[in-house]
């Protein structure tokens, strides 16, 4: 199973979203958390995270983006101008960060310069950077407005019985990452963070109802295993976007083993659920809109930290790797004042500033998570 | 320290040339920048003035017993000298710092990295935030930015000092469209949100008459800034190059207030007797070329930007920074719903007028979307440049601009495609380390000669 939820993990595309795409199905993909799975999942649509993986050259993202710019929307761009997302019918461009949300334009003009890369429905969606009653309202209003977009364009329906169905199914598999985060909390762990970021990473890369079930088999599994993970010095990773299952194990070549993270393709994308009464909309705006976790929701700093401390309290972690993309400012800042506050706590911290893509840094990296497991040991 | 040169900088025109010379040695590194300033007579030396009283204001902020607001350039002012809030404009005190000191804010720029701040980060913050940071300079009390999705470099840096300060935030966090009455609500509510932080934070409530005082000079502002605008649309140009600086400089640190209203009366008196006789407002009055900056300026080694315009006869038609989207400026003409107007018909038209203001403040406006959007970034630099016959555009900018950076080859493009000579520069406005002046100066010119667009005899001017 393993294998299975790895090969999901490893590359783009998949065997479930081939069998999705051969069953006349569409597929939406979207870059950033803020965005409601939930609606396309009622609309019938399989939403896709967006993701770099697999990168060789960027010789496309730079043709676009300027010198100076995060690689992880450049790769996403190269991938997309390669057709390697041809699978995809629709694409969702947010306002995650300034990088990211010009991805709208460079995809866009992209598709003006090579044929085909353009999915017939491209959107942006706008989310607000606070959470106050006036915000969450636009943010409602943003999100109906999604929902009828994607009505007329595919030519569906969503109701708010689909809705209320689609926010079960993803609650459901938010309380199934949940519980693997308590077995990687557990005194005989018996999952590394490897696998443990690849069960993460399927969740939001097949369908969701597929991966519930997968995932349901898999935790069995892991409960029931010994894979002698005792004595191993434990981690958790802060920081910018990663879904480089290599670069994981790369830290647990190290003789670390990563328990836990706060990062979008981790627990930020299922720490909290959506409320399930009430309307949809308005409980999918809360919940999408309060989980303050990226700096991106600037000013929030104090909530940030809270939630590192409370996480690292509970999984009882040796030390911290807090780490960001190159060029990814707002993580790579607050990252600079999470050391200051969780050093003086106690609590052992690597900075890393690091590519998304391709591990070129091999060697670097290697290195100083070798220095920091002696500097723990 | 910054005060203090600046201080005696505003008092060089007054004395001898003997006394000028003395306290020329108080001000080392400054003569050249000084100079620039004077040889523009009553306006350069009213610049200087505001700007000494500007730094003295924040010095002498917490003795007299105001709150110190940490600001940036996008956030107009007027609602703060509401309030009695001294604007601490991080961009403000960074530019002061890069014409100012010997070696630019450099080692403020490096310290910031120290404390956590990441090298990437933008340094028009930067600059001036390391010195913030190290207790070198007055400590804020609290932090006001508007640029959370229009600008998270710039927000970033807001944040950044909060957290390590530890002390009160607030951001204004506009939506990506900028017109109809779903953002203009919006707008208008978070500008609300932010008379209630200010409220908490000054322990006062909003003074109607003092507010209405400084909407007054605002509205006289505008007036007086649009009428330099039209100006810009002459040929020659009858502006000095460096009035963009100083417009927006002096905006940036004292909109609403008198003395930025008299530096703009006296602007507008010398240009208009410039207009009066067709000349080009440089030192020579000829006019071969005419370049708009759709960015931001160039601030490092001693600011000579604005000086090797006007010694190379090349007039500057503004930047992203001097357009403010008042609803009677001449770009904002048959885009109504872009501009605003202040209306001072009582309380809450005083107040929603300060919101519409501040939601079209310089970048806030052109950015927040995707540059091609109606509205935006290319429609704007496309409409400057045709109305005030812009010979080429220049980008400047930071290496943490992320937005521009992701967008800017594309606008270029535009901009070449609709027949307007485009230069992008990779350059560092606020860090010379990053390409040298030399390096600057020499991409310009041979864009220039190799594109054809100087004029060899400046045969427009008739003088």
């Amino acid at each position: 199973m393993m294998r299975e939820i790895g090969d999901v993990a490893r590359a783009v595309s998949n065997r479930y979203i081939e069998a999705w795409k051969e069953a006349g199905h569409k597929v939406v993909g979207f870059p950033c958390t803020f965005v409601p799975e939930e609606i396309l999942h009622a609309a019938g649509i399989l939403p896709f995270r967006l993701r770099g993986v697999g990168t060789k050259t960027l010789s496309i993202g730079d043709t676009y983006y300027g010198p100076v710019i995060c690689s992880f929307p450049k790769c996403i761009l190269q991938l997309a101008g390669q057709g390697d997302y041809s699978f995809l019918d629709g694409v969702i461009i947010t306002n995650g960060c300034d990088s990211m949300r010009r991805l709208d334009e460079c995809w866009r003009k992209a598709g003006e310069d090579i044929e085909g890369i353009l999915p017939g429905f491209f959107y942006y969606f706008g989310v607000p950077h606070k959470v106050t009653d006036y915000s969450i309202e636009w943010f409602i209003e943003e999100i109906r407005e999604l929902l009828g977009a994607l009505e007329k364009h595919f030519e569906t329906e969503i109701t708010d019985q689909a809705l209320h169905r689609s926010i079960e199914i993803y609650n459901n598999g938010r309380k199934l990452l949940r519980k693997l985060d308590s077995i990687r909390a557990s005194e005989g762990i018996s999952i590394s963070g490897e696998d443990a970021m690849a069960i993460i990473i399927a969740s939001s890369s097949m369908p969701r109802e597929d991966f519930n079930t997968l995932a349901e088999m898999t935790l069995s599994h892991v409960k029931k295993s010994d894979a002698g993970m005792a004595g191993k010095k434990r981690l958790m990773i802060v920081g910018s976007a990663n879904d480089d299952l290599d670069f994981i194990r790369l830290i647990e070549d190290s003789g670390a083993l990563v328990v836990a993270d706060t990062m979008c393709f981790g627990s930020k994308s299922y720490d909290d659920l959506v409320d399930e009464a009430g309307d949809p909309v308005e409980a999918l705006a809360r919940r999408y809109l309060s989980h303050s976790y990226c700096p991106r929701m600037f000013g929030y700093y104090k909530e940030r930290l809270d939630y590192i401390r409370k996480k690292a309290a509970e999984v009882r972690v040796d030390g911290i790797i807090l780490q960001n993309i190159r060029f990814c400012d707002l993580h790579g800042s607050e990252n600079g004042i999470f050391e200051r506050d969780l050093e003086k706590e106690g609590i052992p911290c690597m900075r890393m500033e690091r590519e998304y893509g391709p591990l070129v840094e091999t060697g670097r990296i290697k290195m100083r998570i070798d220095a920091f497991m002696e500097r723990i040991g | 320290m910054i005060w203090s040169i600046l201080d005696h900088a505003a008092k060089l025109s007054h004395g001898s040339s003997k006394e000028y010379n003395d306290l020329l040695e108080l001000v080392p590194h400054f003569e050249d920048v000084l100079d620039m300033f004077l040889k523009q007579g009553e306006p350069g030396e009213l610049f200087l003035k505001l700007l000494a009283e500007y730094t003295a204001q924040c010095l002498n902020a917490k003795k007299e017993g105001k709150k110190v607001c940490l600001t940036s350039f996008s956030v107009a002012t007027p609602i703060l000298y509401a309030f009695d809030v001294v604007p601490l404009c991080l961009e403000a005190y960074t530019v002061l710092g890069t014409i100012i000191f010997k070696r630019g804010t450099g080692q403020f720029l490096d310290y910031c990295c120290e404390l956590g701040f990441t090298e990437t980060s933008c340094s028009a913050q930067r600059g001036a935030l390391g010195a913030f940071l190290a207790g070198l300079a007055i400590r804020p009390d609290f932090v006001v930015c508007d640029s959370p999705g229009v600008c998270d470099s710039n927000a970033n840096s807001f944040a950044f000092a909060s957290a390590y300060l530890d002390i009160p935030f607030y951001q204004l966090n506009y939506p990506s469209t900028l017109t109809g009455k779903r953002a203009e609500t919006y707008h208008r509510k978070d500008f609300r949100n932010l008379i209630g932080f200010l409220e908490e934070h000054t322990g006062t409530v909003l003074n109607e008459d003092k507010l209405a005082g400084v909407i007054d000079e605002t509205k006289r502002q505008d007036e007086l800034i649009c009428e330099l605008t039209e100006f810009n649309r002459l040929i020659p140009v009858p502006v000095p190059a460096l009035y963009d600086l100083m417009v927006y400089g002096a905006k940036t640190m004292m909109n609403g207030i008198r003395q930025f209203t008299e530096l703009l009366e006296s602007m507008v008196k010398k240009v208009t007797t410039k207009a009066m006789l067709s000349v080009s407002g440089s030192t020579s009055t000829r006019e071969k070329a005419r370049v708009l900056l759709c960015y931001i300026g160039h601030y490092t080694t001693d600011a000579r930007f604005w000086d090797w315009l006007d010694r190379n006869d090349i007039s500057l038609l503004g930047s992203i920074l001097c357009t403010f989207w008042q609803e009677s400026a001449s770009y904002a003409k048959g885009r109504s719903e872009e501009g605003y107007r202040i209306d001072d018909g009582g309380l809450d038209a005083m107040i929603d007028s300060l919101a519409d203001q501040m939601s079209r403040m310089p970048m806030i406006k052109s950015i927040r979307g995707p540059y091609d959007a109606p509205d935006m970034w290319l429609e704007d630099s496309l409409g400057m440049a045709r109305l005030l016959h812009a010979d080429f555009i220049a980008y400047f900018s930071t290496v943490g601009c992320r937005n521009t950076w992701s967008s800017v080859k594309l606008l270029t493009r535009d901009l070449e495609q609709q027949s307007i000579p485009s230069l992008l520069l990779f350059v560092d406005a606020f860090d010379d380390r990053v390409a040298s002046w030399e390096a600057i100066t020499g991409r310009i010119e041979e864009f220039i000669q190799v594109r054809g667009i100087m004029k060899q005899s400046g045969a427009r001017c008739s003088a």
